[in-house]
């Protein structure tokens, strides 16, 4: 029986195998290994074949001595007398001290190089300011001025520098950690301390971001999404984010949703050029272009926009934008076409592949 | 005897081997209850956007799983439970160091439990993860403060034992069993008492501090006036990963005791097996910050900690190798204890293994909180420390019990833990590497093979539970089917085998040879041909049975509802419950009546003579040892307010400064009450005692008189805290004024707290010479009051330094 289940942890670890060469069959494929989309990558890649190593030679070791113990020393009835009382045996237990220090101090030594390269500061990076909030999150282009919430947009081959903190510096949240799974690394947003850490995508294409530390009712639900997108793409996109201002709305509905927004909306969050906000609210300025709603949660489309205006708390547990019901479902579709008359335009991120 | 009788003895009993069952029958009860909420959480994540368990009922039991089976199962089951049943009867006593301390402990565990539970009554469970993060922690409602009640308490429980336990291996060994003659099951509870003395002042330090700035908003970690919440983070992992150690030493032992047994040898290599147990515990306190690698600590910093955590890995290797050795050459005889090692074995390399992959950082920084981690922490714990329990249980059943147990429902349950145990983690390492983080509740349809291998885990989970369900069978059989258990079914090496099953209260009727060739007796005796002398029952005399110990217990959780049900003053969304003060006025005073009872009532019926190995009292040695864990206490709180004040983040007020003249004249009344308590003493062993009544009497209104100045300073004090408070907004110096006040109270107040405590000790023993219940042989009170009085002297004129002086 002991056999039987050996077999069915080498069955495991070949899916272990092949989860890290994953296929691409439809849906987001996340993949911490994914060695195309950064250099962070091939650096953990890179370490983990070393330490792979040395614990399969450790565990075959261990597991074959188990499995010869089981097999050659299991108690028949038939012995007589008792086994030689053996009460040790310096020499090998010198051994296996020894030889298994060695072995975790090569991996000490392989993993310090690769953080004293990890750690080394890019010169030129774009610096992205990361706020981490119950339960989405905030991004602000500090070299531009730009500020967009739920979805980053990064140039391929440029690298950018995340400062990532809790709250703002003056209204503190909860501690979150930012992870872009298929790219790098987590960094805690942790409120009153700034922590860093920086990459170069080299891959374009939409990335999965999560929220990994605890944070509270909707953790799981506090996703964003990185699209990198070609150097040219990026600087018509910043460029339009950082020349936009919103047109006043001619069409009926448009209208109507602008005044609802104001009545409603506008207090808490924020669009160039029609309302402040506070800083503790999800910026709406360039809504049109996002491609999720609810924090990376679904589709940025009417289906899931609407009942998300007129009642997010059903949807989301937690959430702290209160639910509409006085909301008529005219209403609702006005600010939601209002919302997404917001963008800058010729940008379409909706079709990059998913990593 | 009869059910009510039988119940009343137990609350009044002080016997080891009750207040083992006590823990034993509470952590096992504790691992079933929360396996269930495992499998409640495995049902929920069985497919995407399921609605079984959403958002904060979600939170709730994750954080009660986890709590429940770290605190109340994996570190009682083998330190408490086990340790306290096998422990003295391996060392050939007839009970610990302080019976009715630990007896004690035992209530104090339990209604620490229930006291968590009690959330469940006024609003919800506590919903923040049982690491409880500052500032979520801070945040949520009523159940996060019957928590932190709950851990503070199952703290103190946790410190009294394992004072206990130390005491117990220091002074009572059977006559010729010197240290390096131990059990290794003995070395391990010896090992890990230390630890738990050591380490659990982090976990007092982070749970005291979140209560407090829920309760009255003094916080340290409170970014708002430059507190670090990373800070949090440093006392909490200061104790819980030493307490991952705490979880897996016990069961070191046993797997050692049962390898040993079921392969008719020795234990291979016994004195490497007790080093690499004390390199663990050492080397485990030197790697804690390696579950804060993604809070942006420096370089030099995360490499000390990589450093300290893949050695470990060395020690821990050294026992399986060890245990393998221990195999060679047997003659194994696959009985369900056995199984389970061989079962941990396996589980605890693969645990061992992907331990030294998160030690690799920038791989940890991809797999920090994702489900590489727990599939790594449950390989461990669960089939690590867990899957020994179980050998545990079954090795020792018979001993327990009196009663054998069927063995094909014991090999039934162990398999489908084996199988079901795989089958639920090893897709968790999978979905580790593709991306999937842990504590979430839901995740989306359509990302790449989640779906599937969260359906394997959970069917995994439910052959976990009928593995749980063949355990049950196989307990309730044997009950059912009574099948005597011998002396020593097992042919076990060490002394509780030399005793019948299960062991009469007294344990022993003999006297022992005194000759220890090694750590098997047993084995030594026979080869030598030495036999036990028996002696008279009747001449033994055993602590007279008191139910105050079980009172005062009572009291701790009737207080520690009152506190968890008072107002938040630091955080406006929560209000208090009506009729806390009710519960709090009823709990202090049942808690100090009980207290009083307690003392007052002698240990023993009948004038006994103790025999110790270091020829000092039990009481002296207790006391000792915890006396560490206080200097831990205060050691970490002030490390905290040395980097906040070094980093400059702390400054005192130039003008509203606490007056050192009257610190100063309070130092005077300390130090004379300490001088006064030393000749109260003095009187007592030379048996003068008026002299002795009016020293204590002296000292007593001494250190009342320094409380009050205390109060009065701190009246003034905080009127200047709250004008800080509220500019420090504006103004930095008054910010970091805040932050400078907040440890003065945190600190001060502490100390003030423990001169409350030391105080009461001081009364107690007053009030034992007035009733003229204590002279020169029965003196532990004032001896464990008097050192402790001593050490709140000691620790002032530190506080004096860092808060008055400088």
């Amino acid at each position: 029986m002991l056999q039987r289940s050996l077999g069915l942890i080498v069955l495991l670890m070949l899916g272990l195998v092949l989860a890290a060469e994953p296929g691409q069959a439809g849906g987001h494929t996340l993949n911490i290994l994914d060695r195309d989309a950064s250099a962070f990558n091939r650096e953990v890649r890179g370490l983990l074949v070393w330490v792979m190593g040395f614990a399969a030679l450790v565990f075959v070791v261990v597991t074959g001595a188990l499995v010869y113990v089981t097999v050659k020393f299991r108690r028949t009835g038939k012995e007589t007398g008792e086994p030689e009382q053996m009460h040790g045996n310096d020499r090998l237990e010198v051994a296996w001290t020894v030889i298994p220090t060695v072995i975790v101090l090569i991996i000490f030594g392989l993993t310090a190089q690769s953080m004293f390269k990890l750690d080394r500061p890019t010169p030129g990076a774009m610096v992205v300011e990361v706020r981490g909030w119950q339960f989405w999150w905030d991004f602000h282009y500090k070299d531009y001025g730009v500020r967009n919430s739920n979805e980053l947009i990064l140039p391929v081959g440029k690298p950018v520098r995340f400062e990532i903190t809790g709250g703002d510096g003056t209204n503190y949240d909860v501690i979150h950690s930012f992870r872009i799974t298929s790219m790098v690394g987590a960094r805690d947003a942790i409120p009153g301390v700034v922590t860093h850490i920086e990459v170069t995508p080299e891959k374009i294409g939409t990335y999965y971001g999560q929220c990994v530390e605890l944070c509270g009712a909707s953790h799981a639900n506090m996703r964003f999404r990185v699209k990198v997108v070609s150097q040219e793409e990026f600087d018509r996109w910043i460029e339009g984010a950082r020349a936009f201002q919103a047109a006043t709305p001619t069409d009926p509905t448009l209208v109507r949703g602008q005044e609802l927004y104001k009545q409603q909306c506008a207090a808490c969050h924020a669009i160039k050029g029609v309302s402040q906000g506070a800083p503790n609210n999800p910026d709406l300025t360039f809504f049109g272009n996002r491609t999720t709603v609810g924090a990376g949660m679904w589709p940025n489309v009417p289906e899931y926009l609407e009942p998300w205006i007129k009642n997010s708390p059903g949807m989301k547990p937690g959430v702290k934008m209160p639910a509409f019901p006085n909301l008529s479902d005219e209403d609702v579709k006005a600010i939601a076409a209002y919302l997404m008359s917001h963008k800058v335009e010729g940008l379409d991120f909706s079709k990059l592949e998913k990593f | 005897m009869g059910f009510w009788a039988a119940v009343w003895d137990l609350l009044t009993t002080s016997d080891h081997k009750k207040v083992g069952m006590i823990y034993l029958v509470t952590s096992f009860v504790a691992f079933g209850l929360s396996g269930l909420m495992a499998v409640a959480i495995r049902w929920q994540l069985a497919g995407p956007e399921r609605q079984f368990l959403v958002g904060d009922a979600y939170n709730q039991v994750l954080t009660l799983h986890g709590a429940t089976m770290l605190f109340f199962f994996i570190i009682p089951a083998g330190l408490s439970g086990f340790g306290n049943f096998i422990l003295p009867l391996m060392l050939g006593e007839r009970d610990v160091a302080l019976p009715r301390i630990n007896a004690f402990a035992a209530w104090l565990f339990v209604f620490s439990a229930a006291l968590i539970y009690t959330s469940l009554f006024f609003g919800g469970a506590p919903d923040v993860g049982w690491t409880f993060y500052y500032p979520f922690s801070r945040t949520t409602g009523l159940g996060t403060d019957f928590f932190m009640m709950g851990v503070l308490l199952v703290g103190l429980s946790s410190l009294l034992g394992a004072a206990n336990f130390a005491a117990t291996v220091y002074n009572l060994r059977a006559k010729g069993m010197g240290l390096w003659k131990m059990p290794i099951f003995v070395w391990a509870i010896f090992a890990t008492s230390m630890l738990s003395l050591f380490a659990l002042a982090g976990i007092t330090a982070a749970s005291l501090t979140v209560l407090l700035s829920r309760k009255l908003g003094l916080s340290l970690f409170d970014p708002a006036i430059g507190g670090d919440p990373v800070l949090f983070q440093q006392f909490f992992w200061f104790y819980s990963h030493p307490a991952v150690y705490i979880m897996l030493l016990p069961y070191l032992g046993i797997a050692a005791e049962v390898a040993s047994t079921f392969a008719r040898k020795p234990v291979f290599g016994y004195r490497f097996m007790v080093f690499a147990l004390v390199g663990i515990a050492v080397v485990g306190f030197l790697v804690w910050a390696h579950h804060m690698f993604t809070v942006g600590e420096s370089l030099l910093f995360q490499l000390v900690f990589v450093f300290f955590t893949v050695l470990v890995a060395v020690p821990t290797g050294v026992k399986i190798f060890n245990l393998l050795g221990t195999l060679w050459g047997g003659q194994l005889d696959f009985k369900t204890p056995l199984l389970f090692v061989m079962g941990f074995m396996f589980n605890f390399l693969l645990g061992g293994i992907t331990g030294v992959m998160l030690a690799v950082v920038p791989f940890d920084y991809q797999v920090q909180d994702s489900y590489f981690v727990v599939a790594h922490f449950h390989n461990v714990l669960m089939a690590g420390s867990g899957f020994l329990a179980f050998a545990g249980l079954y090795y020792w059943w018979p001993k327990i019990t009196g009663r054998m147990y069927p063995e094909f429902w014991g090999k039934v349950h162990f398999w489908l833990f084996l199988v079901g145990y795989l089958i639920t983690f090893m897709p968790q390492y999978v979905l580790g590497f593709l991306g999937m983080p842990r504590r979430y509740y839901t995740y989306p349809d359509g990302l790449y093979l989640w779906n599937e291998l969260n359906f394997a885990s959970t069917v995994g989970a439910v052959i976990l539970a009928l593995g749980g369900i063949a355990w049950l069978i196989a307990m309730v059989q044997s009950f059912r089917q009574n099948v005597k258990a011998p002396d020593n079914p097992w042919g076990g090496y060490t002394l509780e085998w030399a005793t019948s099953s299960p062991p009469p209260s007294y344990n022993f009727a003999v006297q022992f040879p005194t000759v220890f060739k090694s750590e098997r007796p047993l084995y030594d005796w026979e080869k030598e041909g030495l036999k036990p002398t028996p002696v008279d029952p009747a001449t033994i005399h055993l602590p007279a049975p008191t139910v105050w110990p079980f009172m005062t217990a009572v009291g701790l959780l009737i207080t520690g509802i009152g506190i968890s049900l008072a107002p938040d003053m630091g955080n406006a969304s929560v209000g208090g419950v009506p009729g806390w003060g009710g519960w709090l006025a009823v709990g202090l005073v049942l808690f100090i009546y009980s207290l009083f009872q307690w003392a007052l009532r002698k240990e023993y019926d009948h004038p006994v003579v103790h025999h110790t190995v270091t020829g000092k009292s039990n009481a002296w040695v207790g006391m000792a040892w915890f006396i560490v864990s206080e200097i831990a206490l205060f050691g970490i709180l002030i490390a905290g307010y040395l980097y906040l004040r070094l980093t400059g983040a702390a400054v005192p007020p130039e003008d509203h400064r606490p007056a050192l003249w009257l610190a100063l004249l309070n130092t005077f009344f300390l130090v004379a009450s300490s001088f006064t308590v030393h000749y109260a003493h003095h009187d007592l062993r030379t048996n003068k005692f008026s002299p002795f009544k009016l020293g204590m009497l002296i000292s007593i209104l001494l250190g009342v008189v320094f409380f009050l100045f205390q109060i009065w300073e701190f009246a003034i004090a905080s009127g200047h805290y709250v004008e800080a408070l509220n500019a420090a907004g504006q103004s930095e110096a008054a910010q970091k004024a805040a932050l400078w006040f907040t440890a003065f109270f945190l600190i001060v107040g502490l100390h003030g707290a423990h001169v409350l405590i030391g105080g009461t000790g001081l009364a107690l023993a007053y009030a034992q010479g007035l009733a003229g219940k204590i002279n020169s042989h029965e003196q532990g009170t004032l001896e464990g009051s008097s050192m402790y009085w001593h050490l709140v002297d000691a620790v002032w004129l530190f506080i004096v330094t860092i808060f008055y002086i400088w």
